[in-house]
């Protein structure tokens, strides 16, 4: 088991050192200038001349990278160009309310999506199957930057339950989880349907039935258990992708997580900013799917055994 | 399904009434970036740091100078005297002193500093102090708008000589005392007279900035709306909607070393193609004016002698079939554009409109670093941008001059970096230019620029389009908000909040 995770970890931090470099490069190439952005319009000369130096960015790439891997090693992410704060700080900041959606959406998720797939799968092609799939449907087609605007619209505007956006207390986290929560769970309860139809016709779920176990015990405890190696993969992607921020349900909450934060550094060329972010997301991401793949090996010996061969 | 409703109530019951408040809260699209007014350079941190921070040169509602918390006298052309009125009081309880002016100054001009804002003070040679309620600017050569460089904030000397850490904590000697960072994306300041907070957020999208005024978790907002939001906002009951005019120049350049762009026929023609009147009227609906150069017509550099461009597909038709163009076989030009969608509305309209008067224009928008590099880089037929906070005739030099070709970013030479990107060249324009800045008489100058403004609308580097109009919106909770000139939010001074 610890060679698995050994392995699984040279390979993260393999994709991570090279998530970095690439970032570097390419936020390097892509068209547009920083001191040209941040002075606008009406900067004079010698300003932009002073600023260009002031950012460091007068120095040869290769001087500038030498810098940035310094930094990398060290922990020191430098500071915002536009923000003129430490990029630690901006991070420290903005992720606590990214981790926060991410879990109370995925929860959400899959409070929704597991009932939901379940009783789909039980009553293959009733009118429950049906309406379960066709809310499924709707919820993978609907974008959030609609469904969040109309779920403000009836919930904050109309019913005044809510408010409309902002981070400020408990109160505000429900619309912007609901709306991620619902589109993820459209995904998740498809999974579960499929993967608990193949798992139904099993042999073991016959004898569980014929021991004269209740069908909820059947469905939850034997049949589901047995179909959670998919829905993992799907929740540990879905995770993953969370934790990278979900800049348009951000944007139109006015979520301040790492998302947005990322896509406004991108727009304003803030270069450290763009790839301390980038740096962050991938870490998370690798981190959740090494942690998936962990959690594979834990629920499925065979997975274990493999790696040993 | 019955533990998601039981989620939903419990959160629900959980949720909290967030309209019990005390502080005015500001929407803004955007958070300030820099709270030291040495080194700010966005629009929002500038708003924000006048309201902090006094200057000692401020701006009229026609865009002229005038004494901010000092008054000046020219002892010579080089040589001006300012003299503290009144008594003003640094949030830290310190009484600011010419020497907190000049320490201010000295640091701006500070190499080590690097301040974006040195370049528009360079031409003070010495600042001396004369006693604690005079100071004297000794300038290199003669500027006759000099004044109107002296807008940056007064910080106290000795905490500028302790290298205080001003973004973090400003201190200044505004109506407005720093209060604090609420959060991430909010700011808090504390009105001195009254102790009456203010918090200013930031909400990223406009629709949810406008959703949130009316639902009351925001007081103010100004300007950032498409119009179709603020027509909407006018129709609720609990909002105040209202407009100005304003002086934001929006223009449409011309590559003028295109090989077809550089006919003068070809740019009237396309002057002639665009009904300014149908798009303030029925995409804008507000304030705004059509614009014949940077300064309306009623500001102190403006021309009144200047007349729009009418709208004539007529007379476009004519220009062109002079050149060999009709109706199946058009004028083809590009038209490059931000992704910002309001722009791209305009693109598109404008593009309907000049099929009339057979010029196709092929739209190509792109994320606004992608497109501001070609624009410097000259890669383009025609663009569309508007001039900000354009306040002193400087602008003329730096747009119209032809040294003021952008420089190419990729390469090593350090040339002038202007803002004619069009690559605009009029011996005369530059030589009317250069005898303006080196003209000591105010009214004289004046007369110069006005004559440079006609020249360039007779040349055409520029369609001038509209100046873009303000607006604000403001919650029932509070009273007595206006507009300040140039989008200050100097209105927060007298604003009431409604018991």
């Amino acid at each position: 088991m610890l060679r698995y995770i050994g392995i699984r970890f040279s390979g993260a931090l393999f994709s991570i050192v090279g998530v970095a470099c690439l970032v570097f490069l390419l936020i390097h190439l892509i068209p547009g200038d920083p001191v040209e952005i941040m002075l606008g319009e009406s900067a004079k000369a010698a300003d932009k001349i002073a600023l260009t130096q002031k950012l460091g960015l007068d120095k040869s790439m290769s001087e500038q990278f030498v810098a940035y891997v310094k930094g990398v090693v060290t922990l020191d992410l430098g500071k915002s160009f536009y923000k003129n704060k430490p990029i630690v700080d901006l991070i420290l900041e903005r992720y606590p309310a990214t981790i926060i959606l991410a879990l109370v959406s995925l929860v959400i998720a899959l409070l929704i999506a597991l009932p939901l797939g379940a009783i789909a799968a039980t009553r293959k092609n009733t009118l429950a199957d049906h309406g379960a799939m066709t809310f499924s449907l709707l919820g993978v087609s609907i974008p959030n930057f609609w469904m969040g605007q109309i779920m403000i619209i009836i919930f904050a505007l109309g019913l005044g339950w809510f408010p409309v956006s902002g981070y400020s207390g408990f109160s505000s986290i429900v619309l912007p989880a609901i709306t991620l929560g619902t589109a993820l769970s459209a995904i998740l309860a498809r999974m579960v349907r499929s993967t608990l139809l193949e798992v139904l016709n099993e042999d073991y779920i016959r004898t569980a039935r014929a021991k004269g176990l209740s069908e909820s015990k059947v469905i939850y405890v034997h049949a589901l258990r047995n179909a959670l190696l998919p829905i993992i993969t799907l929740v540990g992607l879905q995770l993953g992708t969370l934790l990278a921020g979900a800049v348009i349900t951000e944007k139109v909450f006015s979520w301040p997580g790492i998302g947005l934060l990322a896509v406004e550094a991108i727009q304003k060329r803030d270069y450290p900013l763009v790839q301390a972010c980038v740096l962050v997301i991938s870490i998370t991401y690798v981190g959740v799917n090494v942690f998936t793949d962990i959690v594979y090996a834990v629920i499925d010996p065979r997975i274990r055994r493999g790696s040993r061969d | 399904m019955r533990i998601v409703l039981l989620l939903l109530f419990s959160m629900f019951i959980c949720s909290c009434d967030e309209t019990q408040r005390d502080a005015v809260v500001f929407g803004l699209d955007n958070m300030p970036n820099n709270l030291d007014p040495r080194h700010a350079t966005d629009a929002v941190s500038y708003r924000i740091n006048r309201l902090i921070y006094s200057s000692i040169v401020d701006f009229d509602e026609s865009a002229r100078f005038v004494p901010g918390i000092a008054s000046w006298q020219l002892l010579s052309p080089t040589q001006y005297r300012f003299t503290i009125n009144g008594e003003h009081i640094f949030h830290n309880g310190d009484r600011l002193t010419s020497e907190d002016i000049k320490a201010t100054y000295d640091s701006v001009l500070d190499e080590k500093q690097k301040s974006p804002h040195r370049s528009s003070v360079a031409l003070i040679d010495e600042i001396k102090v004369i006693d604690s309620n005079t100071v004297d600017f000794i300038l290199k050569y003669a500027d006759p708008f000099f004044p109107g460089y002296l807008i940056i904030g007064i910080l106290p000397k000795q905490l500028i000589d302790n290298n205080f850490d001003f973004t973090a904590n400003p201190v200044g000697s505004g109506a407005f005392r720093y209060s604090g960072w609420g959060g991430v994306e909010s700011l808090t300041l504390e009105r001195i007279k009254d102790g009456q907070k203010f918090d200013f957020i930031r909400v990223v999208a406009p629709e949810v900035r406008a959703m949130k005024l009316i639902r009351g978790e925001i007081d103010i907002l100004q300007n950032g709306l498409m119009p179709e939001l603020v027509r909407y906002l006018r129709k609720q009951d609990n909002v105040k909607v209202e407009d100005f005019s304003g002086t934001d120049f929006a223009y449409i350049g011309f590559n003028m070393q295109d090989e077809t762009l550089s006919n003068l026929k070809i740019r009237q023609a396309i002057a002639y193609s665009i009904d300014r009147d149908a798009i303030l009227k029925y995409l804008f609906g507000g304030e705004e004016k059509k614009a014949t150069a940077f300064f309306p017509a009623d500001h102190w550099l403006g021309n009144h002698e200047l007349i729009p461009y009418e709208y004539s597909p007529q007379k476009a038709q004519k220009i062109l079939a002079g050149l060999g163009y009709s109706k199946q076989n058009p004028l083809l030009l590009s038209y490059k554009t931000s992704t910002n969608s309001f722009r791209l509305r305009v693109a598109a309209i404008l593009q309907q409109q000049m099929k009339e008067s057979w010029i196709n224009i092929d739209i190509q928008s792109y994320d606004w670093g992608t497109f501001y590099g070609d624009i410097k880089k000259g890669n383009f037929q025609m663009y569309s941008l508007k001039w900000v906070g354009i306040k002193s005739p400087d602008i003329f030099e730096y747009v119209f001059h032809s040294k003021s070709v952008p420089r190419d970013e990729s390469s090593k030479e350090k040339g002038n970096n202007g803002a004619n990107r069009g690559r605009y060249n009029n011996p005369e324009v530059d030589r009317l230019i250069e005898k303006a800045k080196h003209e000591s008489g105010l009214e004289e100058s004046i007369a110069i620029y006005r004559k440079i403004e006609q020249l360039v609308f007779e040349d055409l580097p520029y369609v001038p389009l509209w100046y873009e109009g303000n607006f604000f919106a403001t919650s029932n909770r509070i009273s007595g908000y206006y507009l300040s000139p140039g989008g200050n939010f100097d209105g927060l001074i007298n604003v009431q909040r409604k018991e």
